[in-house]
Formats: C-alpha cells, structure tokens, sequence
C-alpha cells in the first residue's frame, strides 16, 4: 500500500485520512501552463458566470410560479416584494448578457491564438456546444416572465424554428408544445431552463474542462508537435512554463471578484425590467407611451436582421444554421497547422469580416 | 521572483501572519457580502394577514341554521361559525393540538376535531375533552343588514 502524506494542520490532516484526495487535487492543481499563454481568464470567468446563473437561479425558482396566470404575478413579486428579489434577478438578467459575451470573447481568444489546433479540435467542438446550450439558456429564460416582450419575442423566436426546412413543422411543434405560444409553452420552457439545459451545460463543462486538463494550455506561439505515425512519440516543445496554482488560479480569482462588482452595478444601475403582462390579443408592446417592435435579444438580433433583408425566408434561415455548423467544423476545415497570426491571414481575414458582418447586423436590426 | 518571495515568508513570520490574516478577512467578507441578499431573499415576504383591516361576509343565519356551524375562509384561515343556543359566534378552525381543521358534531353539539378526536364547547372554544392543550381562538362576529342577517367576521377584532 502506498504511504499516505498527511498535511501538517490538524483539520486539514482529519478530512486527508479520511478522504485522500490530496493526490487528487494534487494533480488538478500543480500543473504547468505555457508562460507565453494569455487567456485573459475568459474561459473561468464564463463558468464562474455559470456558476452565479445557478445561485441566482435557484433562489429565483423559489419564487417563481410556470403558469401564464400566475408568472408575471410571481416576477413582479420577487422584483418589487421579496427581499433583495430585484437584486437577484437583476443579477441573473445580467450575468445572462455577460456570459454570452464572455463566451464570445473566449471563443475569439480561441481562435486568434489558434488554440482549436491538433490536438484539441473536440475541445473546440464541444466548446461550441457549450456556446449553443447558453444561447438556448437565453431563449427559454426569455419567455419565463410572460410580460409582452418574452411572450411575442418567443412567438418569432420559434416562428423562426418554424421555417427551418423539412423538419420546421415538427420542431415548432417540439419548441411550443402545441401550435401556439400557450401554457404547454411555459412549461416546456421553463422545464428546458432548469433542468434539461442545466444538466446539458454542466456535462458538457466537465468534459470540456477534463479535455483541457489532460491536454494543457495551448502555446499561442508554438503549434502542438506531431507524431509522424499514428501513436508515435514526439519531442515536446521547450519553451518556459509557469505554475497553474497559485499563480494562474489567483490572478483567475482576481478577475472573477472584478466581474461580480461589474455585475451588481450593471443590476443596480440598470435593472431587469418588466412590461405589461403577456397580451395573446395584441403584439403592441408599449414603453413609456412609445410603442416598439417586437424584437429578440441582443445576440439574436443578427439573425433576426438577416431574416428581415434576406428575401427567401428558406435561405435566411440556412444562413445562420450553415454558419454554425462551419464554426463548429472550423478544426477540420482549417488544415493550416500554423498558430502564429501572421501565418494564417486568410482565416484571420474571414472571421474579421464575419465578426464585421454580425455586429453590423446586430446593430441595423436593434436601429431598424 | 519565487524564491524571493519564499525567502521573504520565511524571514519574517509577522508579515506572513499579516498577509494570512488579510487573505482570512478579504474571505470572509466575500462570503458575507454574497450570503447577505441571499439570506435576506430567502425569507418569506410578510403577505397580508387574513382580512386585514376589513371585516369578511361569511353569510347569512339562512346559511347557518341554529344547531349547526359552517367553515368559511377568512383570507387564507378557515374560521368555524357556530349557530348554537350561545348565539352566532365564530372561532379559528385550526386545532390547537395539532392544526388540523375542526368541524361540528351535529349529535353532541360540539366543536370536534376529526384528527385526534378533542371536543371543544362552541359556547367558549374550551376544550371539553381530548388532546388540544388550549381553547379555539375566538372571532368577533358582527350581525349586520336590515334583518340583522348578514353574519361579518372581523379577524383580529
């Protein structure tokens, strides 16, 4: 039997011999990254947003009531009466923004450094994954109030679904439970938001962490050495490593303190809002006097803008979907072995106009 | 850069303490900090008491003939109205042994809780037999309308 080390403090050795999963942290923890690695924390500050979404969340469902008679009702109570309720769900309206972005901004990360590479293609695959399940988050979480806003944007939203060709029918039917934007509707979504969709991205985190684990920080300066023969052994790179912990975990930690000071000044500053209550009778959504067109949230607008100008509506949807399904092949379309930017500037060039395309439509459709 | 900062630690103890104590405060406030709003949302919202401020219809003496009770909400508690040779008078319907709601025994003439089986007199809500440790909470009752007919509650009156 293996000799056991036990820490030195009195607690800590109690929990060690009952538990040894020192080695275990262990070999989690005190692994070495590429000094040269600039991450930017994207990747942790995305699942620490994770992480605030399940808190707030939870406390929300506490609350919360899935029928269309009483879940505005509900919201309006946890906004107006519970305790620090708007501050909660205020967070979990932001932290939803705000991890869409960071989301982005890791996956651009990902790509400018050329990290989606040999040997780690099913770490960007499933990443992308990750990016489908969190904009699924968004989609259902927008309906759960029932104010006129969740409920015409869901009934476009999944009109949208609708028009997907040979399978529309059948997945609006699926997405609504029913032909309309009804209670069998709530429920779906509501179920969808906290269990299905949870249990999605919770598994697909793990994996996605134990990939990145076992392969270690990609080196934005080196592409990942090759055996010639499939199973052979390769020279590693050399090049300076630096501790994972507690230097890379600490400075992590740093900037997930900094991103929850953003995210209760955006939830203070500008908190969740609320319409008038779900209205089947009339899609006029009212603020402040002014009436406004029905629109979906911000990372949909894109979409939302190309099915505007495209005139075949078949051939607007096929756009967005081809384009998901590129990004989530881009390590098998890309052979370019290369990782340094100035060796691949035809990728560099087409995802810059990509992003260029998407925030131009993203803005024409919130301005239109 | 790392060995430095090890020799540092070891040299000097107070500055380790210093920093160990710092670390342990910028914790603990962090954790305190979350679990505030988390605590505060977690306890229940006072929602109005049954008929605050306002008395409740709970029906006619035609609803209520002599000899015999009725139960009637009174916001979200149910209130046991008792037409007996006492007169019109109304009590808590929760048993005080152990919350179930009571009813009447036509036969006997009294408040009986089918639970545990405690009587109590629908004369003064004391308990006549049975496990209930303390008498039924009495409502006001207020007789109103031109006949007197309209029986009102008035909770906490």
């Amino acid at each position: 039997m293996a000799t056991v080390d036990v820490p030195q403090g009195r607690v800590e050795g109690w929990f060690e011999e009952r538990l040894r999963v020192g080695s275990l942290f262990a070999a989690l923890l005190h692994v070495r990254i590429p000094a040269s690695a600039a991450t930017y924390f994207l990747g942790g500050i995305t699942l620490f947003l994770f992480g605030v979404q399940v808190v707030t969340g939870t406390l929300l469902a506490l609350y919360y009531k899935p029928t269309p008679e009483t879940a505005y009702d509900s919201v309006k109570t946890i906004t107006s009466v519970v305790d620090f309720g708007w501050l909660i769900r205020s967070i979990h309206h932001w932290g939803a923004n705000l991890m869409i972005v960071s989301l982005v901004l890791h996956l651009l990360r990902i790509f400018v450094q050329g990290a989606y590479k040999y040997p780690r293609e099913l770490t960007w695959v499933v990443g992308v994954g990750l990016l489908g399940a969190t904009i699924g988050f968004g989609f259902t979480g927008y309906l759960l109030p029932w104010d006129q806003r969740a409920f015409w944007a869901t009934t476009v939203g999944t009109e949208i679904a609708g028009g997907v060709p040979l399978i529309g029918d059948a997945l609006l039917n699926l997405l609504r439970g029913g032909a309309d934007v009804t209670d069998a509707t709530l429920s779906r979504f509501f179920g969808m938001h906290v269990l299905v969709l949870p249990l999605i991205l919770g598994g697909l985190v793990l994996i996605h962490l134990t990939i990145v684990h076992q392969l270690g920080l990609a080196s934005p300066r080196h592409p990942e050495p090759r055996p010639t023969r499939p199973g052979g052994t390769v020279e590693p790179v050399r090049e300076p490593l630096k501790p994972f912990f507690p230097h890379y975990i600490l400075d992590e930690v740093i900037a997930w303190a900094a991103v929850l000071a953003v995210l209760v000044v955006l939830a203070s500053v500008w908190p969740a809002g609320l319409e008038e209550k779900a209205d089947p009778l009339s899609s006029v959504i009212v603020v402040n006097g002014v009436e406004q067109h029905v629109k979906p949230e911000w990372y949909f607008l894109a979409v939302y803008q190309l099915l505007k100008v495209v005139p075949e509506k078949t051939i607007g949807i096929l756009i967005p979907i081809v384009g998901v399904g590129v990004l989530a092949l881009l390590p098998f379309l890309d052979r370019n072995p290369e990782v340094a930017k100035r060796k691949r500037p035809i990728a560099l060039l087409l995802a810059a106009v990509t992003m260029a395309g998407l925030v131009v439509f993203t803005i024409w459709g919130q301005v239109s | 850069m790392a060995s430095q900062v090890a020799e540092g630690r070891a040299d000097s103890p107070a500055r380790r303490r210093f920093l160990r104590f710092l670390l342990g405060f910028s914790v603990i406030s962090t954790i305190g900090m979350i679990a505030a709003p988390i605590v505060g949302f977690l306890i229940p919202p006072k929602t109005n008491g049954a008929g605050a401020g306002g008395k409740v219809l709970a029906g006619t003496t035609a609803d209520i003939p002599a000899g015999t009770a009725k139960v009637v909400p009174v916001g979200s508690k149910p209130v046991i109205v008792t037409n007996t040779e006492a007169g019109i008078l109304a009590y808590s319907a929760v048993c005080t042994h152990l919350g179930c709601i009571v009813g009447f025994d036509t036969t006997v003439k009294h408040i009986v809780c089918p639970c545990h089986d405690g009587h109590f007199n629908p004369a003064n809500g004391a308990v006549i037999s049975g496990p209930p440790p303390r008498p039924l909470a009495s409502v006001a009752v207020s007789l109103e309308g031109a006949l007197k007919d309209q029986i009102f509650l008035v909770p906490g009156a």
